[in-house]
């Protein structure tokens, strides 16, 4: 740890930060280690292994929404990352949000067919998903533990639950107790964007959905980023360096950020965030309830021509969901 | 130097609409200077703005777009304008019906005031 802690005083940017931080947290330094990782993270942003450790952080603390935001961001690096797709499903299946846990566990079954974590929350999860089919809503012995988070020895996330029922039992439970039948909770969705309606055909080739915008003018890429990152449509143009990958994986975070950032300013609901960087013109906007829309322009394009033409690109956005959703 | 922060966040302030600015050092996210409406949150404001600012500006050179001058994060009720200023970030928090292009160029002048 002294060599460590030596190295990374002598080079804030040594990779040493990353066993440093490790052996913080074994140590329970949380804020220590918490503090050093993200330091790490501005150096290398990238950084698959402190993504990681970040999101068993703040699981340390409960935060699991920020741990989750971490483990997409790994993800986003590498796909197939057994820990974060583990994390992603149990995030997803505390939220009720059954098919989506489904892919992310099924594919750390693949991973590791044998951890019990995952295979015990896919039991939890057929039960759930037989409960919905059936109409019931979920009964309290299929829920979570109190802590279905609790750490490991090896300082991992375990799935802690209640014990197991039946699709039968869960039935005959809600219909003793006399509850009315509901659907599994769904995702809140915020409230609308500001968007221009649009009409008209929709391109079917997703990457061409915003061409009318990027044919014309500033404008060098208009991509529709879900929240996880991952590009649903449009295009970067030959003008711009980068992949459109990456873009929308870099920029994740940000928008977690820029969520937290207004609301503990009481400032409401977030509606975009422009960015006057170097080389470019960025606005970053929610469109519908799990999609943002990603604008980048010429530098010297004005700011309120950019937001109209956000506006317009998310009116485009909305009704290509509408038609392919 | 400290009369020359203080007159770059007073005449941001000055311009209609604007709860208030303050100048924070980047890293450490903490206030250096500030002027602001009475029940705006000092040390809220300067932690949570230099952290998204930092973040973004973080994505930004991974994106290849190089460094981070200014960022804007609009809301329901109001905004926040962050300019780059060396080691420090000039942070303006406005009423959402405020005149966003008055403000930018007057921050923009306070930051350069500083450089």
């Amino acid at each position: 740890m002294q060599r460590w802690s030596e190295e990374v005083a002598r080079d804030p940017r040594s990779l040493a930060f990353l066993p440093l931080a490790r052996a913080y947290r074994k140590q329970g330094l949380r804020d220590a280690s918490l503090q050093l990782c993200l330091r790490g993270l501005e150096a290398y942003p990238s950084h698959v292994e402190a993504h990681g450790l970040l999101a068993m952080l703040y699981l340390d603390t409960g935060d699991h929404q920020r741990a989750a935001d971490e483990w997409s961001m790994v993800l986003r690096v590498d796909p197939d990352n057994f820990e974060a797709l583990r994390g992603m499903g149990f995030c997803y299946l505390e939220q009720d949000r059954l098919s989506r846990a489904r892919q992310m566990l099924e594919r750390a079954a693949l991973l590791r067919p044998s951890d019990p974590t995952v295979q015990e929350a896919l039991r939890v999860l057929g039960t759930r998903q037989e409960i919905a089919e059936k109409g019931l809503s979920s009964a309290p012995d299929v829920a979570f533990g109190d802590d279905p988070w609790a750490a490991t020895s090896d300082g991992g996330p375990v799935f802690m639950l209640a014990p197991a029922a039946s699709a039968e039992e869960a039935e005959a439970s809600a219909a003793n107790a006399g509850t009315e039948n509901t659907q599994p909770q769904a995702d809140v969705p915020p409230r609308a964007p500001r968007a221009v309606p649009v009409t008209g055909p929709v391109p079917l080739d997703p990457m061409l959905l915003f061409d009318d915008l990027l044919s014309a003018g500033p404008l060098l890429g208009a991509l529709l980023v879900d929240v996880k990152g991952l590009v649903l449509a449009g295009r970067l143009t030959e003008a711009m360096r980068g992949d459109p990958a990456v873009l929308g994986a870099v920029l994740g975070g940000a928008i977690g950020e820029a969520t937290r950032t207004a609301h503990h300013l009481a400032l409401g609901t977030w509606r975009g965030i422009l960015l006057d960087s170097e080389h470019a013109l960025l606005h970053l906007a929610p469109a519908g309830s799990d999609a943002v829309m990603v604008l980048a322009a010429r530098r010297d394009a004005p700011a309120g021509w950019m937001l109209r033409a956000s506006a317009h690109a998310i009116g485009q956005a909305q009704l290509y969901m509408e038609e392919y959703a | 130097m400290n009369q020359l922060f203080s007159a770059a966040v007073e005449r941001v302030s000055r311009v209609a609409g604007v709860r208030g600015a303050l100048l924070v050092e980047s890293e450490a996210g903490v206030p250096v200077v500030s002027e602001l409406r009475e029940g705006v949150n000092e040390t809220a404001i300067a932690a949570l703005a230099a952290s998204l600012f930092r973040r973004t500006a973080a994505a930004s050179e991974t994106a290849d777009f190089g460094r981070l001058n200014t960022l804007q994060l609009e809301a329901d009720d109001g905004h926040v304008v962050a300019v780059d200023a060396g080691d420090l970030i000039l942070v303006v928090v406005v009423d959402h019906d405020a005149q966003l292009g008055l403000v930018r160029y007057e921050a923009h002048r306070a930051a350069e005031s500083l450089a």
